[in-house]
């Protein structure tokens, strides 16, 4: 409301302004003949005092003093034969109207396209100082790292944070978070597999040896930790034991309680497991680890979507980037898993085109695509 | 508040388009009342700038991070300097500051112009609200900086650690205070063109603000430049960089446009000439802009590339530049050559000084645009460095320099070549004598460094040369010559100086470039190390923490004489939010001389790289850049320019008087 009032008293100077010449009566001014004479003046008086400085020989001065005098003489006759100024015209009035209602007109128009009129300031300070209930999640972190970079030791402190940053995705600051809560407030299964968590989100999915270590020093301390297994059997399928993961997997299906959070995100890593390499594990080309996560919390109808949408923009690069061969594989593979044949048999004629029908990689992927059952068409 | 601050930038922007178009009609039309609309609404148009400019400050002092600009250039834990100083430490508020001091410049002419004709003082307000609507209008389209965010994010992502120096406060103020100052000028000349004619006051009114512009963009020039030289850590002072020659033409395009103004005011000749000088620095200016903003190059003062950015400044610089050439090819004919003079006289001299600086000045231009052109056309990428230049523009600037101290020794009209030569002798004889001892009796001396010196020193000693004849020296007591020293006009100080501060610059260059030295070379703590008589031992490597950065910085203690005799430090910063390094030189000024080093990469061993410089005279580059901003002030205090502008305290009898029949 504050803002409206300012805007407006804005508004009505600035059209003053506009306005108040234009209604005012104008002042007497000197012709722009008196200005020139005054100048004229001026330089004779400085001709005297350059001659007398040596600045210029007598004979020069004189010639000077000569033109200044034709330039005066030439004012003069000009000045008799300047008009009066002509009577203000119907068509300066029109302009001088269209000018005042403009200033407002312009100013709250474009301001309407372009401004936030409802959000109000926000410095830093008062951000943080206003009660925790009202602050988003960012400014409690905010606080509460400014409470941490005042007292580091606070153990409790950055146990709280540490699940924070996870969910928000700073991945590295909760890498840091854990280690400290575990320096400070000791060892637990829960910190342990959240360090490993943190550590393997940072490296972008992989569960690298450290995130190894972490998960398998929670499993030590508590052996039902679903979230270290979860990851352990992840690293596996990684690594290519996708037997050894499945195992895993399968093994934590029997002992999770039914109504486990962590159930149906096993249940989808297993399905990708024995299915394409859609599963996780390569960042490059496959979903990276936010798409990845958020998939395990996902309803099966979001996650079939998602996973179509991920085949479908492989096979837009596909388009543009044709001569990528292990593309095309995955291609045919993901559609034979999400059981679209013609898709499937359309994407091979599609590499076999790109490479031409006598190609060794046509070859290869004829085959390849008859171990999944697909044969080309005609 | 934020908010206040766009709704008043948009107002400004109304307001702009008023005094682009009222002032103009009622010129055209001869009605004083839209005349008179200028002057209010540029300095309310003004107001409203600084209101904008005062909010987006604040929202930066105050680290609001729902601005995106403050959000993408701030860090709460910035001391409170570069918090305020970031406010134009980005391309968004720099363009605000842009558009601030245009205004600031408009209203200058609305509330000191009452002593101007009423119609030239309108057109040029005019012509200033044009510039000022196209660039209000670039930057509510393309570059606005009161863009918000909700939610608002808690911390910045930092400001460019280059740019976190006490520099960002000097340099691009006093930059934008010439580059727009030049604005002045080209309104006052496309005002001439539009009314056919040019009044005897238009150079009295337009050589002040030639001054004023080319005094803060010789400042802005010089402090660049030391900042370059102190926070990149090469030691250098000048690169031939493409963004350093688009501030360095319209200085020389300023230049000599300073020296046409005084022959257009004091003998009313050259006034076509000028007034093209005046149209194309203030071209150049815009060139530079627009080759700095709109990511046609890479640099650290393109901060964002934005295709839509480069096209908006291209249109403007079309429209600008073409349309003010068009104007001057249409109605330079109707505008009467002034006064004669004979080639040999200061007329004359200033010529060639104008012929001699618009040349170099195309020199430039050519070595700046080539490589882009070809860049466009072929795609081929070629770079245009020092050795062009030093062989285009250096054997351009020799015989200039070599005449400088002729100038201000010849007469007005006509001059005596010969009478002037004698009165130089001395001068001459102390440069040969400078020339003999810096080419036989210095170490590293060299054909270039003997010319060098020698040129230096003929310009510092011709400036002195004039200050004594003018006062009489050797024809009258010293008592006399006393009085006429001080009684001498400001303006014969200031042209002195300027010369002065020039050669001196010179001196500052070749003295580094010649006798310069350096080091490179890996030192571990307590070592030792001899650069030109100068002994430093390296006490080791200490980490510290600063308020957004952790440094490892080197210190170094200077033993003269066997005694220590201070410490020199150097150091390496990180910016976590940017994940930045820079390096910060240690610099330790002895004299006019500085010693200079910077730290390198560090060894697994303790050792790290350290290079170290000796750069004589080197301050002299600067300093003389002083000089000439001292020149220029002087030359401002002058009689002549108060009178200039129609005497303000005789005018309203005048006026009075010549209105009554009305």
């Amino acid at each position: 409301m504050l803002f409206w009032v300012i805007a407006a008293i804005l508004t009505l100077g600035a059209s003053l302004a506009v306005l108040l010449p234009l209604a005012g009566g104008t002042k007497g001014s000197s012709a722009a003949g008196d200005h020139d004479l005054e100048v004229y003046r001026d330089q004779l008086t400085e001709l005297d005092r350059d001659m007398a400085r040596g600045l210029i020989q007598p004979a020069e001065a004189e010639e000077a003093r000569a033109e200044i005098g034709r330039r005066i003489l030439r004012l003069g006759s000009a000045s008799q034969t300047g008009a009066a100024a002509p009577r203000p015209s119907r068509a300066a009035r029109l302009v001088a109207t269209a000018a005042v209602l403009a200033v407002p007109l312009v100013s709250w128009g474009l301001y309407g396209e372009l401004g936030s009129p409802d959000l109000p300031s926000q410095p830093l300070a008062e951000r943080l100082a206003k009660s925790p209930a009202d602050s988003s999640v960012d400014e409690l972190v905010a606080r509460a790292e400014a409470h941490l970079a005042a007292n580091p030791s606070d153990g409790k402190g950055w146990d709280v944070l540490a699940p924070v940053y996870l969910r928000l995705q700073r991945y590295t600051d909760a890498v840091t978070a854990y280690r400290n809560a575990i320096r400070l407030d000791g060892d637990s299964a829960v910190r342990q597999a959240g360090l490993g968590e943190a550590i393997a989100n940072a490296a972008g999915g992989i569960v690298s040896a450290e995130a190894q270590d972490a998960f398998e020093a929670a499993l030590k301390l508590d052996p039902a930790n679903a979230k270290a297994n979860f990851y352990l059997a992840m690293g596996l399928a990684q690594e290519g034991k996708k037997a050894e993961a499945a195992a895993a997997w399968q093994k934590m299906l029997g002992q999770l309680p039914p109504d486990s959070p962590w159930r149906s995100a096993v249940q989808q890593a297993l399905a990708e497991t024995t299915g394409p390499a859609v599963a996780a594990g390569t960042p490059a080309n496959g979903p990276d680890a936010q798409a990845l996560e958020a998939a395990q919390q996902m309803s099966p109808q979001d996650r079939q979507a998602m996973i179509e949408t991920m085949v479908a923009g492989l096979d837009d690069r596909l388009k543009q980037n044709p001569r990528d061969e292990e593309g095309w594989m995955r291609l045919i593979r993901s559609y034979v898993v999400l059981g679209k044949a013609d898709q499937a048999r359309d994407a091979l004629g599609r590499a076999v085109a790109v490479f031409g029908a006598d190609s060794e990689q046509a070859k290869k992927f004829t085959a390849f695509a008859a171990s999944l059952g697909v044969t080309a068409t005609e | 508040m934020v908010e206040t601050g766009h709704f008043a930038l948009v107002l400004a922007f109304a307001l702009s388009l008023v005094q682009m178009l009222l002032p103009l009609v009622g010129a055209r039309s001869g009605n004083r009342r839209l005349m008179a609309v200028g002057g209010p609404v540029a300095v309310t148009g003004f107001a409203l700038t600084a209101l904008s400019f005062a909010a987006l400050a604040g929202a930066y002092a105050g680290s609001d991070f729902s601005v995106a600009n403050v959000w993408e250039n701030s860090h709460s834990l910035q001391p409170m300097i570069y918090k305020i100083t970031g406010t134009w430490g980005n391309h968004e508020g720099s363009m605000l500051l842009w558009v601030l001091i245009l205004t600031f410049f408009g209203a200058l002419v609305a509330v000191f112009g009452s002593n101007l004709p009423e119609t030239l003082k309108a057109n040029v307000l005019a012509v200033q609200g044009t510039i000022g609507a196209a660039f209000f209008l670039f930057i509510l389209t393309t570059s606005n900086p009161f863009i918000r965010l909700n939610p608002a994010p808690i911390e910045g992502r930092d400001l460019n650690p280059v740019l976190q120096d006490l520099g960002l406060a000097i340099h691009p103020p006093l930059l934008y205070l010439g580059y727009v100052g030049f604005s002045i000028c080209f309104s006052f000349s496309v005002a001439a063109l539009i009314e056919g004619r040019i009044d005897a006051s238009w150079a009295r009114w337009v050589r002040p603000w030639t001054l004023v512009a080319w005094m803060f963009l010789t400042g802005g020039i010089a402090m660049g430049s030391y900042w370059a030289y102190y926070e990149l850590g090469w030691g250098g002072f000048w690169f031939w960089d493409p963004v350093e020659n688009a501030s360095f033409m319209p200085w020389l395009a300023g230049t000599a446009l300073l020296h046409s103004a005084i022959v257009m005011e004091k003998r009313s000749a050259l006034k076509i000439w000028t007034l093209l000088l005046a149209i194309l620095t203030f071209s150049l200016s815009l060139l530079g802009t627009f080759l700095v903003r709109s990511g046609v190059l890479t640099s650290v003062h393109a901060f964002a590339t934005d295709p839509a950015r480069g096209v908006f400044i291209l249109c403007i610089l079309t429209l600008f530049i073409g349309g003010s050439l068009a104007l001057f090819a249409l109605r330079a004919s109707r505008l009467t050559a002034g006064g004669l003079f004979h080639p040999i006289s200061r007329e004359g001299a200033l010529v060639l000084n104008n012929l001699f600086l618009t040349t170099a000045t195309a020199t430039v231009l050519v070595g700046t645009l080539y490589p882009l052109v070809l860049e466009a056309t072929t795609g081929g990428k070629i770079s245009v460095g020092a050795p062009f230049f030093d062989l285009t523009f250096g054997p351009l600037m020799l015989p200039l320099l070599a005449i400088v101290p002729f100038g201000p020794l010849l007469a007005w009209k006509r001059g005596d070549i010969l009478a002037a030569s004698q009165r130089l002798m001395a001068a001459f004889a102390l440069a040969i004598a400078a020339m003999l001892v810096a080419g036989l009796f210095i170490d590293g001396g060299s054909v270039f460094a003997a010319l060098g010196v020698g040129l230096a020193v003929w310009l510092v000693a011709g400036a002195l040369t004039d200050l004594a004849v003018k006062s009489g020296v050797g024809s009258v007591t010293p008592a006399v010559m006393l009085r006429r020293f001080a009684g001498l006009p400001r303006s014969v100080f200031g042209t002195a100086l300027a010369h002065l501060g020039l050669g001196l610059t010179l001196l500052g260059i070749v003295g580094t470039l010649s006798f310069g030295t350096e080091k490179i070379l890996t030192m571990r703590a307590g070592e030792t190390v001899d650069l030109s008589g100068h002994t430093l031992r390296f006490e080791g490597l200490f980490p510290r923490k600063g308020p957004n950065f952790t440094e490892d910085r080197g210190r170094f203690l200077l033993i003269s004489n066997g005694n220590a005799d201070g410490e020199i430090t150097s150091a390496k910063r990180f910016y976590p939010a940017r994940q930045t390094v820079t390096t910060e030189s240690g610099i330790r000024t002895l004299g006019l001389s500085q010693l200079y080093l910077s730290l390198g990469d560090e060894g697994k061993d303790g050792s790290v790289v350290v290079r170290l410089w000796w750069k004589p005279l080197v301050t002299l580059i600067w300093g003389g850049g002083l000089v000439m901003m001292g020149g220029a002030a002087m030359s401002l205090l002058d009689r002549r320019l108060r009178v200039g502008a129609p005497a303000r305290r005789r005018k309203p009898a005048a006026a009075a008087a010549s209105a009554s029949p009305t």
